[in-house]
C-alpha cells in the first residue's frame, strides 16, 4: 500500500520540491535545506547516524528541509550522490565518506558552489571540509590494551576486523596493532574480516571454535552480540569480549554469567553533532580547528564502578544493533523520543 | 527489416524516455544546467563500460558475474601503479591495465571454452578470484592517478565550429566514453568478427556449422568484455583518484541496463547504444529522487519498479508489433 502511495504522490512531491527550493518564501527567520550523503545502508550504527542526523535537525528548529541520499555504494557512488546534492543546491552537506581522498573532487566542487561540508565519522582529505569524527584508531588502541590487559599480558587473540578496504577498518588496524605491539607475549591467533556483518562474524567465530584451537580473548571491530552468543550457544569457555556499545552487547555485559568484557564507545549520534557543527558555521560561528574528534570511552564489567556505569547506560527500549551513547554531550539537543521516532523535519 | 525497425525503435524509445526526464528535471530543479549535466556524464561513466562489458558478453550468449572484480582489480592495479610515479608514467599504465583486463577477461573465455563449465559457474568463480587478487594489489583504498587522467573528464572540450551554449553539454566525460566506445565497438560491428558475436549468441550450433570459430569468437567476446571492465576500472580510478579493492555496485547495475537496453538476454540481438542510453536514464531517476528528496528507503523500490515498467511497456510494443 505504501509504495503505491507513495507512486502516485510522485507528481505532488515534484511540486512540494519546487515549492520548498524557493528560498526561505514561507517561512520566518533561517530556514535551511541540509544535504545528508551515507553509503552504508541497513546497518545499526549507520542508521542510528541517520535517525540522529534527522533528530537534530528537528530539534535544531532551523532546518527546513533534509535531503537524504542513503544508500549501498562506493565512492564513485558517493561523488554521483553528492553532485546531485550540489544541483539541489542544499545549504550544507553532512557526508560519511566513503573514502576519505576518492570524494575529495565533490566536496571542492560543492566548496566552490558555497556549500559547507562536515564530514563526520571519519575524515576526508579535502581541506575546506570540517570534521567531526569519532577516533577511530584511538577506539582501536582503547579497547584492544584493556583486553590485553585482562588476558594477562600473554595468550592468543581473536581478530575480528570490519570491512576489508573500509577506511574505518584500516584506522582501527592502527590502533589494534599498536596496542599489540606494547603486548610482546599476545599473538593474533585468528584474523578475520567480519564485514561488519552479524551473521557472517557468528558463523566465523563458531567455525574457529570448532577448530578446537585455543584463544584467550577475542576483539571485535563492534559485531559483538553474536560473538557472546556463539560462546554460550557452543558452551565454550568464556574469554574476555571486547566490543562496541551496541544495545545488545552493553545488556549481555550486565547479564551473562561469566562474561568478562568492555564495550568502547563510537556514538552514531555523531550525525547530530555533524547537524550541529554545520549550523553554527552557517550561522557565522566557525570552530577553531578545522577538525573535532570525540574521544571513546571504555566501559568495563571487570570492576565494580565499570559496572555502574554499565548499569547506567543499558537502555532496553533501543534496538540492539544501536548503539547506546545516542547523544553527545554539548553537540546534541534531540529528545531520546525524538531520535528513536527518526523523523527529520516535515516527516 | 521489421527487426532492425524494432531495434532502432526501441534506442529510439529510450531517448524519448531520457529527453523527458531531462524536461522533468529542469521542472524540478529549474537552476539544472550544463554543469549538473558533465556531473551526470562523469557518474555515468563506469556504469556505461560495466554494461559495455557485460552487453558483448550477452550478446554473445553469455554471461560475466565478474565485471565488478574486474573493474576493481584493474582500479587498484592503476592507482597503485600510479602511486608516486611521474604524470608520463600513466602513459604505460593505461595501456597496461587495458591489456590486463584484455587478458584476465580472455581467461575467462579460455576456461569455459576449455572445461566446458557453464559461463555463470566460472564468471563466478572469477568474481572471487579477481576480488581476492584486488584485495592483493591494496588491502585498502589508496593509491593515486594522474593529474592529465584526472582531469580529462572534468569540464568540456572547445570544439571548433560549435557555439559554446553547445560545446557546455558535450562534457569531457562524454566525449571520452564515446570515443572508447566507439574505437572498439564500430570496428569491430563492421568486422567478420563482429557478425560471428551475433551467430554465437543467436545459435551456437548453427554458427559452428556456417564454419564460425564459434571457441575463438567466445574467447575473445571475454577479451573485449574484460576490457571494457578495464576501461570502467580507470574510469573508477580517474573519478574517485584512488583504487577501491572492494567491488562497487556495478555487476546488477550492468545487468540492469543491458536488459532495458533491449539486449536480449538469450543472446545474439541487440547493440551497444540502448544499454549506454539506458545506463544514463537510470543515472538521471536517480538524480531526479535526490532532488526531490524522496525518502532513501523509496528511492530503489522505485528505481526497481520504472525498470520493470519499461521492459514490460518494450515487449508489449514488441508482441503488438510482430506480424501476424
Amino acid at each position: 500500500m505504501r509504495k503505491t502511495s507513495y507512486l502516485k504522490m510522485l507528481p505532488l512531491l515534484a511540486g512540494a520540491a519546487m515549492l520548498a527550493s524557493v528560498p526561505g518564501a514561507f517561512a520566518e527567520g533561517k530556514q535551511y535545506t541540509i544535504g545528508v550523503s551515507n553509503t552504508v545502508q541497513g546497518n545499526g550504527w549507520r542508521e542510528e547516524m541517520v535517525c540522529a542526523i534527522k533528530a537534530q535537525a528537528l530539534a535544531s528548529g532551523e532546518v527546513a528541509k533534509l535531503n537524504i541520499a542513503h544508500r549501498n555504494t562506493d565512492a564513485a557512488g558517493q561523488l554521483e550522490d553528492l553532485r546531485n546534492l550540489i544541483s539541489a543546491k542544499v545549504d550544507a552537506i553532512v557526508v560519511n565518506p566513503a573514502d576519505p581522498a576518492g570524494i575529495k573532487a565533490a566536496l571542492e566542487e560543492a566548496n566552490k558552489a558555497g556549500i559547507v561540508v562536515v564530514a563526520v565519522d571519519q575524515a576526508v582529505t579535502e581541506p575546506t571540509a570540517y570534521i567531526i569524527s569519532n577516533n577511530q584508531e584511538q577506539y582501536a588502541y582503547l579497547g584492544a590494551k584493556w583486553l590485553f590487559q585482562q588476558m594477562g599480558g600473554k595468550g592468543g587473540v581473536v581478530y575480528m576486523r570490519g570491512a576489508a578496504g573500509a577506511s574505518a577498518d584500516s584506522d582501527r588496524d592502527k590502533g589494534f596493532k599498536k596496542a599489540l605491539a606494547e603486548f610482546p607475549d599476545v599473538k593474533v591467533v585468528h584474523e578475520v574480516f567480519t564485514g561488519w556483518q552479524q551473521d557472517q562474524a557468528k558463523q566465523q567465530i563458531l567455525d574457529f571454535i570448532a577448530t578446537g584451537s585455543p584463544f584467550e580473548g577475542i576483539w571485535t571491530s563492534g559485531i559483538d552480540n553474536v560473538i557472546v552468543d556463539a560462546l554460550v550457544e557452543s558452551g565454550s569457555k568464556m574469554v574476555p569480549v571486547v566490543g562496541a556499545d551496541n544495545a545488545g552487547f552493553v545488556s549481555q555485559l550486565n547479564s551473562v554469567e561469566g562474561l568478562v568484557g568492555a564495550a568502547v564507545t563510537n556514538p552514531g549520534s555523531i550525525g547530530g553533532a555533524g547537524v550541529t557543527l554545520a549550523l553554527q558555521i552557517l550561522d557565522g560561528k566557525k570552530p577553531a580547528e578545522q577538525t573535532v574528534l570525540v574521544e571513546p570511552e571504555l566501559w568495563e564489567n571487570a570492576t565494580p564502578e565499570g559496572k555502574e556505569k554499565l548499569k547506567s547506560v543499558v537502555d532496553p527500549s533501543l534496538s540492539a544493533e544501536w548503539p547506546v551513547s545516542i547523544s553527545i554531550p554539548d553537540w546534541t539537543t534531540y529528545s531520546k523520543e525524538q531520535i528513536i521516532a527518526c523523523k527529520g523535519p516535515g516527516e | 527489416m521489421s527487426r532492425l525497425l524494432r531495434r532502432n525503435g526501441w534506442v529510439a524509445g529510450l531517448l524519448a524516455l531520457f529527453a523527458v526526464l531531462l524536461v522533468l528535471t529542469k521542472i524540478i530543479q529549474p537552476g539544472y544546467g550544463a554543469g549538473d549535466f558533465g556531473s551526470l556524464a562523469r557518474a555515468g561513466l563506469p556504469f556505461a563500460f560495466a554494461v559495455a562489458a557485460q552487453a558483448v558478453v550477452v550478446i554473445a550468449g553469455g554471461i560475466d558475474l565478474s565485471v565488478a572484480s574486474m573493474m576493481a582489480l584493474t582500479s587498484v592495479t592503476a592507482a597503485s601503479m600510479m602511486n608516486g610515479a611521474s604524470e608520463e608514467y600513466a602513459l604505460f599504465v593505461v595501456p597496461f591495465v587495458l591489456a590486463m583486463g584484455f587478458v584476465l577477461g580472455a581467461v575467462n573465455g579460455i576456461l569455459i571454452v576449455v572445461t566446458r563449465v557453464p559461463d555463470i559457474v566460472v564468471t563466478l568463480a572469477m568474481l572471487f578470484v579477481l576480488q581476492g587478487a584486488a584485495l592483493l594489489v591494496l588491502d585498502a583504498p589508496g593509491g593515486a592517478a594522474a593529474e592529465w587522467l584526472k582531469a580529462s573528464i572534468t569540464g568540456t572540450l572547445p570544439f571548433p565550429f560549435l557555439p559554446d551554449a553547445v560545446t557546455a553539454w558535450l562534457p569531457n566525460a562524454l566525449v571520452l566514453l564515446v570515443v572508447c566506445l566507439c574505437v572498439v565497438w564500430i570496428p569491430l560491428k563492421r568486422s567478420r568478427l563482429g557478425l560471428s558475436l551475433y551467430a554465437i549468441g543467436s545459435s551456437e550450433l548453427a554458427a559452428f556449422r556456417s564454419g564460425v570459430p564459434v571457441a575463438r569468437t567466445r574467447i575473445i567476446a571475454y577479451g573485449l568484455a574484460g576490457l571494457f571492465g578495464a576501461m570502467g576500472g580507470l574510469s573508477l580510478t580517474m573519478s574517485t583518484g584512488i583504487g577501491a579493492p572492494i567491488p562497487g555496485p556495478y555487476l546488477m547495475a550492468s545487468v540492469a541496463a543491458v536488459v532495458l537496453g533491449g539486449v536480449v538476454l538469450g543472446g545474439g540481438r541487440g547493440g551497444l547504444l540502448g544499454p549506454i542510453i539506458a545506463v544514463f536514464v537510470l543515472r538521471l531517476v536517480r538524480t531526479d529522487l535526490t532532488l526531490m528528496a524522496i525518502d532513501p528507503n523509496v528511492t530503489s523500490i522505485i528505481e526497481g519498479a520504472i525498470m520493470v515498467a519499461v521492459v514490460m511497456f518494450g515487449a508489449f510494443i514488441a508482441i503488438r508489433g510482430r506480424p501476424a
